[in-house]
């Protein structure tokens, strides 16, 4: 449009900057580290490594379902840095082979896969149709097949449309999108139930996928923001992304910090309210011990401190705000997971191991080595998008 | 995926050529015009359900609910439906209204109005049920925690009593909401309207409108609260109203995904409602060029995936039921299924899970006909998601011996056949005297609001010799 303002920025990632090594360094330190660790305690190992996977994936898939969201509604707000979720979610595929691990820990870490275990236990015995190792390694590659697919189809369109300008693709992405989203929210829902719920294999909660993907996409937002305002101190994109796309990403923020708590808190009033032993269970181990500390402060952290601060409109504005805040959420979503997972090991209380943050290391310099790798050799805004021009028309009031 | 496609542009969402003058003219006039003979006809029909409303409640305030087809494992039944049925209808009006403008979905401006009238006759509907279900309705003021000497407190730990605050705060908001969003509008029918008395009234309720530059700054502010206000209550609402289901132990209510299940159907069936009036309205009062296929487009869109979100649910509630290896759990779903209420389980499904579905093609998203019939189908189904979930539970309980089936009686449809009484006399009033478009909020989506003369391609256009009013045309003086 010819009242839209021009691409001033070099979409190009600066070549002379060597994130990816560094991050695949990091990777690669932290993975050889908890190997030895594997060695010393194979337990605490799949457990902090279903943590760390988990807690990285869940912003693969937050950002799947972003891009998903974008298309299905011709967004424009979020245009112009399109590229980064697309990007992440466009390795899904590649990262799912860090999820054999998980499945190599298996009987570590599901008590399902134990016979003695279920034998003998009615409840379990019914479970078994769907409970059971290979049927859960078909499902995983189900999963990872689907989001996989979805993800580097999408960023594939995307990055196509930078070099043939055919507009058409958007009509492609629509089309690709719309039930990517049904099937996307079913095999998310079920992947969580895999993953964290039935690590207590008595346990059920029907809200679980939707806790699991409500607390993912809170923490997607956080990510952009620590992502974006890095590569702006840096230089890059600071005219693209704007005032008006940092506010709206906040508001996005916020609103998804309400959704979040509204689900959390709906799924433990209720669960609460009702007090039938076999679902309040896995709160009662949840509130006892050291545990009872992170439950609580969950509400502090990761709702009730960002909901004050963002619901302020200056706050959206201030990039130290921002990165507070962000960091803090971010800080609380591994927290979170932590505390879904670990009381299964550690029932007693919190039980910190050096594991937990060698695979935070391991796996995240993993996880943003293969992003920064994949962000590089493309545009880093989709240069042809028909909506470019408005979103970056975004003014401040916007 | 070699095949290539065609890039679909975005469609005008106001058609025809039309200006500010025209737009004011196509939807005030419908005011301004005498009473067309077909409204009176509709009106004396709504007055006679309203009536059957009224000698349904007052035989009830009368005899007591034993009128009612209650009975011992079932003691909710049609009341409780219908309370829920109507508080969901009301809230895709405020989705509309609130979310939709917090989106800047500029499509909404067409049918927010509209939409939001529904809201608040729904509303209105629905409060009556819980309350001549308490029996003895002389005393319902007891629900609101005043003071009194008997040191009698409601019981704060009940989600009926939350219901009571949930659905009046939102009834509150959604009054103000609409009222606010009026005032302008209102102005815009006090210049045109010719009658003395018609001056004054709208006047009075226009509040000194004169489209000054300080009163749009302060319209807009108020406008933006009270949709921030709204938005949370569309979420809390029918949260607490599932609550009232969920927090109980009754086997097929007490599940987690209540609260995100009952908003997206009462979603679901709101936009199926705002979308059956819709295509009758703009048939009858010719609003086609605002009300447009692309709008029922888009709204189709959002009953598709409201759809998909309470199929999801479904199959949550049958998948954990049978995960959970709770012998209960696992009964109540079979029975659903198979047991006594199985026709109106698979009613349900059929007409909200598999009805919608048809509109995943575009064709079928712009076809009037088809998306009005499945708009009503949609509001049967929802209405018996709630007969399933409130009849099923309670009348095949925990031990086969106390099991009973659940008939309504004649009362029992004479008052809620006599809601729609109630409801319509408002809708119609409405139609009659306040405008049913948003005409400040419209005339802001339109090309004439971007004063920047440039067209589709970007290309600079000389401005037309017909020079477009202001916006403050109408009610400048």
């Amino acid at each position: 449009m010819a009242t839209s303002p021009k691409l001033t920025d070099s979409v190009k990632f600066p070549a002379e900057m060597d994130t990816t090594k560094t991050l695949f360094g990091v990777g690669i330190v932290g993975l050889i580290a908890s190997g030895v660790g594997f060695f010393l305690n194979h337990e605490q190992f799949f457990f902090s490594y279903l943590t760390s996977y988990t807690f990285f994936t869940s912003f693969a898939l937050a950002a799947l379902f972003l891009v998903m969201i974008h298309h299905i509604t011709r967004s424009s707000w979020g245009t112009v840095l399109l590229r980064i979720p697309e990007t992440f979610s466009s390795n899904i595929w590649i990262w799912a082979l860090f999820f054999i691990p998980v499945l190599l820990g298996m009987g570590t870490l599901y008590s399902w896969t134990d016979p003695d275990y279920v034998t003998g236990d009615p409840i379990m015995e019914g479970k078994v149709p769907y409970l059971n190792e290979l049927f859960f390694i078909l499902r995983q590659i189900f999963y990872f097949g689907v989001w996989g697919w979805l993800g580097y189809r999408l960023h594939k369109a995307s990055v196509e449309m930078d070099l043939t300008k055919d507009w058409g693709l958007t009509t492609l992405m629509r089309k690709i999108s719309a039930p990517g989203i049904l099937i996307f929210s079913l095999t998310l829902a079920f992947a969580s139930f895999d993953w964290l719920m039935s690590l207590d294999a008595h346990w059920f909660s029907t809200m679980f996928g939707v806790y699991f993907f409500a607390m993912s996409f809170q923490a997607l937002f956080p990510l952009l923001f620590l992502l974006i305002i890095w590569m702006q101190s840096k230089g890059i994109l600071e005219n693209t992304i704007s005032r008006g796309h940092i506010y709206d990403l906040g508001a996005w923020f916020f609103a998804f910090t309400v959704f979040y708590a509204y689900i959390a808190f709906s799924q433990f009033i209720l669960i609460y309210y009702a007090n039938i032993p076999e679902a309040t269970i896995w709160y009662y181990h949840r509130l006892e011990g050291s545990w009872a500390f992170i439950s609580y402060s969950l509400i502090f952290g990761r709702f009730a401190i960002p909901f004050l601060v963002l619901l302020n409109r200056d706050s959206k504005h201030s990039r130290k705000v921002l990165i507070f805040t962000s960091v803090l959420v971010l800080f609380m979503h591994f927290i979170e997971l932590y505390w879904i997972a670990m009381p299964i090991m550690h029932g007693h209380g919190i039980s910190i191991s050096w594991m937990d943050f060698a695979l935070i290391f391991g796996l995240g310099g993993i996880f943003f080595g293969l992003f920064f790798q994949k962000l590089k050799k493309h545009n880093l805004v989709p240069v042809n998008d028909p909506k470019l021009g408005e979103s970056m028309a975004k003014h401040y009031h916007q | 995926m070699s095949k290539t496609y065609e890039y679909v542009h975005e469609p005008e969402l106001v058609k025809g050529d039309h200006n500010f003058k025209s737009i004011t003219a196509l939807v005030t006039d419908i005011n301004l015009r005498p009473t067309p003979a077909g409204w009176y006809i509709a009106f004396g029909i709504s007055n006679i359900l309203l009536l059957i409303m009224l000698v349904a409640i007052g035989y009830l305030i009368w005899e007591g609910t034993g009128i009612w087809g209650l009975n011992t494992p079932a003691n909710w039944g049609w009341a409780i439906v219908n309370f829920v049925w109507w508080v969901g209808i009301g809230h895709a009006g405020t989705l509309i209204s609130a979310i939709l403008f917090l989106f800047r979905q500029n499509w909404r401006t067409a049918i927010n109005r509209f939409a939001e009238a529904m809201t608040i006759f729904a509303v209105m509907c629905a409060g009556i049920f819980p309350a001549i279900h308490v029996g003895r309705i002389w005393v319902i003021y007891w629900v609101f925690p005043i003071p009194n000497q008997m040191a009698m407190w409601p019981n704060f730990s009940s989600p009926l009593l939350w219901d009571v605050f949930a659905v009046s705060t939102y009834f509150t908001v959604s009054l103000l909401f609409w009222y606010v969003g009026l005032v302008p509008d209102l102005a815009t029918v006090r210049d045109r309207i010719k009658s003395k008395v018609g001056k004054v009234v709208y006047g009075t309720f226009a509040l000194g409108w004169r489209g000054s530059n300080r009163h749009w700054w302060t319209y807009e502010k108020a406008y933006m609260i009270l949709a921030g206000l709204a938005t949370p209550l569309v979420l809390s609402v029918h949260s607490i109203v599932s609550f009232d289901f969920a927090v109980s132990i009754i086997p097929g209510w007490h599940t987690t995904i209540f609260p995100p299940y009952f908003v997206a159907g009462a979603i679901f069936s709101g936009f199926a409602m705002v979308l059956t009036l819709m295509i009758v309205c703009r048939k009858i009062y010719k609003l086609e060029d605002i009300m447009t296929i692309d709008h029922m487009e888009k709204m189709n869109m959002i009953l598709l995936v409201t759809g998909m979100m309470v199929g999801f649910a479904y199959l949550m509630e049958v998948f954990i039921a049978w995960y959970s290896g709770v012998e209960y759990e696992k009964a109540i779903f079979m029975l659903r299924a198979t047991g006594p209420y199985a026709w109106a389980y698979w009613i349900m499904i059929t007409c909200n899970v598999l009805s919608p579905q048809f509109f995943w093609v575009k064709k079928y998203r712009r076809n009037v006909a088809l998306t009005f019939v499945i708009s009503i189908i949609v509001n049967i189904g929802m209405w018996f998601e709630r007969f399933v979930i409130a009849v099923t539970s309670l009348s095949t309980d925990f031990m086969p011996s106390s099991w009973g089936y659940y008939s309504p009686t004649i009362w029992d449809v004479l008052t809620y056949v006599g809601t729609f009484g109630l409801f319509f006399t408002f809708f119609l009033l409405f139609l009659r005297f306040l405008p049913m478009v948003a005409l400040a909020e419209i005339k802001n989506v339109m090309p004439q609001a971007d004063p920047h003369n440039y067209d589709k391609n970007g290309n600079f256009v000389p401005p037309s010799v017909d020079v477009p009013e202001p916006i403050r045309g109408e009610t400048d003086r």
